[in-house]
C-alpha cells in the first residue's frame, strides 16, 4: 500500500513529525496543568499532617462530593427518563413532516444552552420573585414555603434538567431509529406482545444508548459550574463553586492546596466516568459492523 | 385507555415544550416590562413594555469592551483551532493513519478535564512561571482551543471520511499541483462544510464560555452579564435574551447547512462543551 504522501519524500518514519506540533499544544495547554494539579495536590496544606488530596475527601469537602454527585446522577437519571420519553413521543408523530426537523434544531440549541444566560432565564422564572413562582402563589402554593429555592438541591436540578433532556434526546433519536420497523412486526407476527417485544429485543438494543447516555449526562452535570454559580451567587455547595474559594484567597490561608486536590478528585471521577462511556461506545459501534 | 395510548405523546411533547419555552418568556417579561412581578395583574400584562434597560447596556462602553474582547478571542481561538487541527486531521488520514486512534483518544481528553480544573492547574502553573501569560486577554485563546478540540476533530475526521480523499490527492498531484495548492485548492474548499461547522461551533463556545475567563479575571462578554445583573438587572437579561435568540439562529443555519450538504443527520454538536 503505497500513500499519496510518499510523493512528498518523507521517510515513514519521520513523518509523526508532523503531528507534534498538536501533541505539544495538548501538552503545553491541557497536559502540564492537569498533571501539575495532582503534584500540587500531594502536598499537605498548613497545620495538616495528611496530603491534600487526602484532606478534599474528608468532612465538609466529602460532603460536598456526596451532594455533587448526588445531584449529578438525580439530573443525569431524569434526564435519560424525560430525553428518551420526549425521543419516543417526537418520533410517533410522523405529520407534519417539519416537526422533527424543528425539534432536532431546538434541542441542539437547548442542549449547548447553559452559563450565565440559562441562570438569568430559571431566575425569572422560579426566583423568589419569579413569574412562575407568581403563577403557582395564584393558586394558592407558596413556593418558598415548601422549601424550594432556584439555589437549592431541587432548584439546581430543575435548571440542569433544562440542557441534560435536550442532550439525551440528540442521543436517543439516532438509537431509535436504528430500530427497524420489521423487528417489531416480525415479533408481533411471531406472536409476540408489545411488552414482550420491548422486553426482549427492543430494550436490549438501546441499552448502550441509555447507558452511555446516562455517564455522558452525569458528567455533564458533574462538571458544569456556571450555571450554579450564576443560580446561588457563588453560595453552592457543589465542588466546581467550591473550588473558586481556594483559587480566589477568600479562605483560610494556606489552604490553596485544598482547591488543587478537589479539581484533581474531579478529574479521577470525569476519567472514570468517560472511560465507562468509551468501552460502552466501541461495544455498541463493534456490534453495529 | 385506547385513546389515552394514542395521546400521550402529544401531551408528553405539550409538557416538555411548556417547561422550555416557560424560562424564555419570564426572562423576556422581567428584561422588557417595568412592572415588579408583585404587582402584575390581568390589567397591566400589556402595560410598560420596553426596551429601554437593554439599550442602556447596550450603549455601556463596558459592555463594547467586553464584547469586542469576546469577539477579539472568539477570533483568534478559531484561527489556532483551524491552523492546528487541519493538517493534524489531514496527516493523520493521509500518512501516518497508525496515530489515528491515539490523536483521536487525545481530543477527548478535554472532556475528562472540567474546565473548573483545567483552570486550577492552569494558575497552579503559569501564574508563578510566565505571570505576563496570564496577564493578557488572549491567554484564553489557547485554553478555548482545548475546549473546542473534540468536536473540532470529529467534524474534520468526518468531512475527510466522506471524501476519498487518496483519490483525490493523487489526480491533483498527477496533474503538477504542488502540495499547497492541492491543500488550497482541492481538499479545503471540499472540507468546507466541516471547517464552518467547527467554526460557528467554536464561536458559540468562547462567547458562552464563563468558568475560566471568570477565574481568570478576563472581562469578557458572559462576566459583563454576571456583573450587569447586579446594576442594571433587565439591561442584563436582555442581553441575556438577545444572545440566546443570535446563538439559536447560528445553529440553526449551522443546522440547515449540514442538512444541505450531507446525508448524515447524526446531530454533531452534541456535547460542544458550551454547557455549562
Amino acid at each position: 500500500m503505497r500513500t499519496p504522501l510518499q510523493r512528498f519524500r518523507i521517510p515513514t518514519r519521520f513523518r509523526p513529525v508532523g503531528l507534534l506540533p498538536f501533541f505539544s499544544f495538548v501538552a503545553l495547554f491541557l497536559l502540564w496543568p492537569a498533571v501539575s494539579l495532582f503534584r500540587l495536590a500531594l502536598q499537605p496544606t498548613k497545620n495538616s499532617e495528611i496530603s491534600a488530596i487526602h484532606e478534599a475527601i474528608t468532612g465538609q469537602y466529602l460532603e460536598s462530593f456526596i451532594y455533587t454527585i448526588k445531584l449529578s446522577l438525580l439530573t443525569a437519571l431524569l434526564g435519560v427518563l424525560f430525553g428518551s420519553l420526549l425521543a419516543a413521543s417526537v418520533l410517533r408523530i410522523q405529520r407534519p413532516k417539519w416537526f422533527r426537523h424543528f425539534m432536532t434544531s431546538f434541542t441542539g440549541v437547548a442542549a449547548n444552552l447553559g452559563g450565565i444566560p440559562l441562570a438569568f432565564a430559571f431566575i425569572a422564572a422560579l426566583g423568589t420573585q419569579g413569574l412562575i413562582t407568581k403563577l403557582i402563589d395564584s393558586f394558592g402554593i407558596n413556593l418558598a414555603d415548601t422549601g424550594f429555592r432556584i439555589s437549592n438541591f431541587a432548584g439546581i436540578t430543575i435548571v440542569y434538567l433544562y440542557f441534560q433532556i435536550p442532550l439525551m434526546f440528540l442521543i436517543m433519536v439516532p438509537a431509535f431509529d436504528g430500530l427497524r420497523a420489521t423487528w417489531a412486526e416480525s415479533a408481533a407476527s411471531l406472536g409476540a406482545a408489545p411488552w414482550q417485544y420491548w422486553r426482549h429485543i427492543g430494550l436490549p438494543l438501546l441499552t448502550p444508548a441509555l447507558l452511555g447516555g446516562f455517564l455522558l449526562l452525569f458528567s455533564n452535570a458533574f462538571s458544569a459550574y456556571a450555571t450554579a454559580y450564576a443560580l446561588s451567587s457563588g453560595g453552592a455547595r457543589l465542588v466546581p463553586v467550591q473550588i473558586r474559594f481556594f483559587l480566589q484567597g477568600n479562605t483560610i490561608t494556606g489552604k490553596d492546596n485544598l482547591g488543587y486536590a478537589l479539581a484533581a478528585w474531579m478529574i479521577i471521577i470525569m476519567f472514570i466516568t468517560m472511560t465507562g462511556y468509551l468501552i460502552i461506545r466501541r461495544r455498541a459501534e463493534k456490534w453495529q459492523q | 385507555m385506547k385513546r389515552v395510548g394514542k395521546a400521550w405523546p402529544y401531551i408528553f411533547i405539550a409538557l416538555a415544550i411548556i417547561f422550555f419555552i416557560a424560562p424564555l418568556l419570564s426572562m423576556a417579561r422581567f428584561a422588557f416590562q417595568r412592572i415588579p412581578v408583585i404587582s402584575l395583574g390581568k390589567n397591566n400584562l400589556f402595560k410598560k413594555w420596553t426596551a429601554d434597560g437593554l439599550l442602556v447596556t447596550l450603549r455601556d462602553p463596558e459592555f463594547k469592551h467586553s464584547l469586542s474582547v469576546s469577539l477579539k478571542v472568539a477570533f483568534f481561538t478559531v484561527i489556532v483551532l483551524l491552523l492546528m487541527m487541519i493538517p493534524t486531521t489531514l496527516l493523520v488520514h493521509l500518512s501516518t493513519p497508525r496515530w489515528r486512534g491515539l490523536v483521536e483518544t487525545v481530543t477527548i481528553l478535554p472532556y475528562v478535564v472540567p474546565p473548573i480544573a483545567l483552570v486550577v492547574g492552569v494558575s497552579g502553573t503559569y501564574r508563578s512561571i510566565a505571570p505576563w501569560f496570564l496577564a493578557s486577554n488572549y491567554s484564553l485563546v489557547p485554553f478555548y482551543a482545548i475546549l473546542a478540540m473534540p468536536f473540532t476533530f470529529r467534524s474534520l475526521d468526518v468531512g475527510i471520511k466522506a471524501l476519498d480523499l487518496r483519490t483525490l490527492v493523487d489526480a491533483a498531484r498527477s496533474l503538477g499541483s504542488s502540495s499547497l495548492r492541492v491543500m488550497w485548492n482541492v481538499l479545503l474548499p471540499n472540507l468546507r462544510t466541516s471547517i464552518v461547522n467547527a467554526t460557528f461551533l467554536t464561536i458559540t463556545v468562547v462567547l458562552g464560555e464563563f468558568t475560566i475567563a471568570s477565574l481568570l479575571l478576563k472581562r469578557t462578554l458572559p462576566m459583563y452579564m454576571a456583573q450587569e445583573q447586579g446594576r442594571e438587572p433587565q439591561g442584563a437579561l436582555g442581553l441575556g435574551l438577545l444572545i440566546l435568540v443570535l446563538t439559536t439562529l447560528l445553529f440553526t443555519l449551522v443546522g440547515m447547512m449540514r442538512r444541505k450538504n450531507s446525508a448524515s443527520n447524526v446531530p454533531q454538536q452534541i456535547n460542544s462543551g458550551m454547557v455549562p
